[in-house]
């Protein structure tokens, strides 16, 4: 189990390397010179020489690649462009925001979906099932920006039952719940149907097999047949699920984050990409790939904790 | 490993217990009580840099206008704008075409125990700019001559008309605290080293920035109690979050602007601020295709400026006959061309031209692309064919520049906004000849225009000075490289029991703000 985690910290110590190294290549492959767009088109050649020496734009991008990662290792993602403040501390200022959102996103999807699809599982071809199938597929192709404006316009403009921008008054919990609801339904809606679909594919197979029938022979309750037998062997495709759904959360919040004026580390990148504002880029990127990373080794993990089979395997 | 029923129900609680710590970034304490009136308005962004000397501008603009003096401040007289001296100053005059006298208001206390404001507040504030990243715009400033505890003399080094206009109302004319600054090291950031003026500043980034009553303030007070901004970047999110009632003024969009016109929202009224930007269609007088000045007057009489107003633009914006801005001393109020396709055919075949293709470089954002279309059937309808090039701004702000690249030896025609200050010869600067190959994208000069430049500048005879800008745009129309397009103005929804305040170039002055 420990030569497994080494290798899985190893190799996404690598796709850490690979992810910053593209992400350089592209950023310099922009045409326009960084140092208008980011100070502006009237902005003096002194202004522009001086942005360009601060930037390391001067040198070429493998000696900044380098730069750049020596000084990460030691926790210093570099500074922000503008303000000259750490990106770390940027980024530790909107990274809770992100997490919460996603974390409340997935959470309500979870807690709604993996029932929805036990109930099309165990009753399968009737109303119930057919139902749960439409809703599921319609759930999954509206894509989540969608579903955010739709949101927005229906209960913050149309009925004003929450709010339409921001995160909430700072340390007042009821007003950040209420800013949390929307965005969060936006993003978790079409991982409702993904669940639901991935649940009941994994339980129609589990409720097949010779365990389950002998538990029915012993004369078990069905609920405990459902809930204590087959579902814990169907859900360990969806823990995979979940864990790769975390990284499509954060592509998803970006556009939460935009269209409800919300803070966090998608909008961040979003803005500094825009106004190419580097480090906040590179530092945002590396984390957002960091906890991709993080959250797919977690899951990996708790596969192997939750069923002997894979933990043999390691 | 040994799995156990204690162990897994050990796990899930502590990762609810972890998420429900993370969901609230924030922390868990008591609402703050909101006393008194408050406004809540939109912010474009973090402000960044609060520094006069090194900011990016525009929102910057409006936290300094709260917190830090200043000498003059723009106001409105009907469809002008002009100056006044701020309540910082009890005299602000020219006493001669290079000298400019202040007294400051007495009892004006810096915060953080840095004393009252001083004469030698502003002599060092002035200094400092001038060896800034906004010097450009104290170019004209000698010196500052400290002949008192309040009072002093802003000596030009030749007279310079638009300085009061130009420089001291807007951002870069902002004073700081002399103590308080080089405490902090010289230069500042997201904070103020120390604040004189209606409201104090704090700020979560990506969030909010909060103005709250300056105790110390013994100026006017302010209209509103607490001015909240919050961050939305997006002005569509903006205009949602006003008609959601969450914000009381917003910039509008055109599209938006054309709908409240249509149909306003309930409690909702519509100020502009200013219109500041100038389109036009540009023509490179030296490529090939487009060096005779008969294609060129063909250009001009071909294209439906009116058509692009009503479609791309959806009435909101002015029609421009150049580029001083309406409301600003030299604007025009016609051209010596006009929509005339016919007139255009009888050019092109004066010029022998027939069969050409043009290409069309554009900014790829909605408006521009829908004013790149008309274009496009309008010469299409006299026998030119344009090809629609749509940009990025990387790209499309260096095409022109020699030292970018030699993009600026294909541009043919391209469609151009930019934005300029309440005075006509920040517009003027960027076509004389020295220009050429940077911001001068048509390459054309004339040594008439390059002396009206200068004599605009020292020029303090309103009469004469109009005179000039009124010769040089006619100057740059004559070269048959430019079809004026439109100036798109800085338009505020905002609630009709609010009075708002915007500098021309449409920043908000918020402690100007009034209930109505």
């Amino acid at each position: 189990m420990l030569n497994y985690l080494l290798k899985r910290l190893g190799l996404a110590a690598l796709v850490v390397m690979a992810v910053l190294l593209l992400l350089f290549s592209m950023l310099h492959m922009i045409p326009g010179n960084p140092a208008i767009l980011a100070l502006g088109t009237r902005a003096t050649p002194e202004a522009i020489a001086a942005y360009s020496e601060r930037m390391h734009l001067d040198e070429p991008v493998l000696t900044q690649f380098i730069f750049f990662l020596g000084n990460a290792v030691q926790g210093d993602l570099g500074n922000d462009v503008f303000s000259n403040r750490p990106v770390t501390a940027v980024i530790g200022e909107r990274i809770g925001f992100t997490l919460a959102l996603i974390c409340t996103g997935m959470g309500w999807a979870v807690l709604l979906g993996v029932p929805l699809g036990c109930l099309a599982a165990v009753r399968p071809g009737t109303w119930i099932d057919r139902i749960t199938g439409v809703f599921s597929v319609g759930m999954i192709a509206v894509p989540s920006f969608l579903v955010s404006i739709w949101a927005l316009l229906l209960f913050s403009l149309h009925l004003r039952w929450l709010p339409a921008i921001g995160a909430g008054e700072p340390g007042d919990l009821s007003d950040q719940l209420s800013h949390l609801i929307l965005p969060a339904f936006a993003i978790g809606l079409g991982w409702v149907g993904y669940l639901a679909r991935m649940v009941r594919a994994s339980m129609l197979e589990v409720m097949g097999e010779p365990y389950i029938r002998s538990a029915r022979a012993f004369g078990l309750k069905p609920r405990r047949i459902v809930l204590g037998y087959a579902l814990r062997v169907a859900i360990l495709p969806t823990i995979t699920l979940i864990g790769m759904g975390f990284g499509g959360l954060i592509s998803s919040a970006v556009f939460a984050e935009i269209i409800f004026s919300r803070p966090g580390v998608g909008k961040m990148i979003f803005d500094a990409v825009s106004d190419r504002n580097f480090p906040i880029v590179q530092g945002g990127v590396l984390v957002a790939t960091g906890f991709y990373i993080l959250v797919v080794l977690f899951s990996d993990l708790l596969i192997a904790w939750l069923d002997p089979r894979v933990r043999a395997s390691l | 490993m040994t799995l156990t029923r204690t162990t897994r129900r050990t796990f899930l609680t502590s990762t609810a217990a972890m998420a429900a710590a993370g969901l609230f970034p924030g922390g868990v304490g008591m609402l703050r009580a909101q006393e008194g009136r408050v406004l809540n308005l939109r912010l474009e962004g973090d402000n960044s840099i609060l520094d006069p000397g090194y900011m990016v501008g525009g929102t910057e603009v409006e936290a300094q206008k709260q917190c830090l003096p200043f000498l003059a401040e723009y106001v409105r007289d009907g469809d002008t704008f002009s100056w006044q001296p701020t309540a910082y100053v009890t005299r602000l005059e020219y006493v001669d075409d290079t000298h400019i006298e202040f007294e400051l208001a007495e009892g004006l206390v810096w915060s953080g125990g840095h004393g009252t404001l001083k004469a030698s507040d502003v002599a060092y504030s002035y200094k400092r700019m001038k060896d800034s990243e906004w010097s450009g715009y104290f170019d004209a400033l000698e010196t500052v001559e400290v002949t008192g505890e309040r009072t002093g003399t802003l000596v030009l080094n030749k007279p310079f008309a638009p300085f009061i206009m130009v420089t001291l109302c807007h951002g870069p004319g902002a004073i700081v605290c002399e103590a308080a600054t080089e405490a902090a090291g010289g230069r500042f950031t997201t904070e103020f080293p120390a604040i004189c003026g209606p409201y104090t500043y704090s700020a979560t980034p990506g969030q909010r920035a909060v103005f709250e009553r300056n105790p110390e303030w013994t100026g006017p007070a302010p209209g509103f109690d607490r001015v909240v901004c919050h961050v939305i970047t997006e002005v569509q999110a903006a205009e949602l979050a006003y008609e959601a009632g969450e914000i009381d003024c917003t910039e509008l969009g055109p599209d938006s602007l054309a709908r409240y016109s249509k149909q306003m929202p309930e409690n909702t009224t519509i100020t502009t601020a200013g219109q500041l930007q100038y389109m036009w269609m540009g023509m490179n007088t030296q490529h090939p295709k487009l060096q005779d000045i008969k294609v060129r007057q063909a250009i001009q009489h071909a294209v439906d400026v009116d058509s692009i107003l009503a479609g791309a633009f959806a009435g909101t914006s002015t029609k421009s006959h150049g580029i001083v801005c309406p409301g600003l001393l030299g604007a025009r109020s016609q051209t010596s061309y006009s929509y005339d396709p016919a007139k255009a055919r009888a050019l092109l075949d004066e010029a022998g031209v027939s069969g050409l293709e043009l290409t069309l470089r554009t900014l790829n954002w909605q408006e521009r692309l829908l004013t790149a279309q008309i274009i496009q059937a309008n010469l299409a309808a006299v026998g030119i064919t344009v090809n629609i090039l749509p940009m990025e701004s990387g790209p499309f702000w260096e095409m022109g520049m020699e030292e970018a690249g030699d993009t600026w030896q294909d541009l043919e025609l391209w469609i151009m906004r930019y934005a300029t200050v309440p005075d006509p010869y920040e517009s003027t600067q960027w076509f004389v000849s020295e220009q050429v190959g940077i911001w001068n994208w048509e390459r054309w000069t004339d040594p008439e225009f390059d002396r009206l430049y200068d004599e605009g500048l020292s020029e303090t005879d309103e009469a004469k000075r109009e005179e000039i800008y009124l010769r040089m745009q006619q100057i740059m129309e004559d070269t048959g490289a430019y079809v004026w397009i439109n100036h798109e103005p800085e338009v505020y929804a905002h609630k009709t029991d609010i009075e708002v305040v915007a500098a021309p170039s449409g920043e908000l002055n918020y402690h100007r703000f009034k209930p109505l």
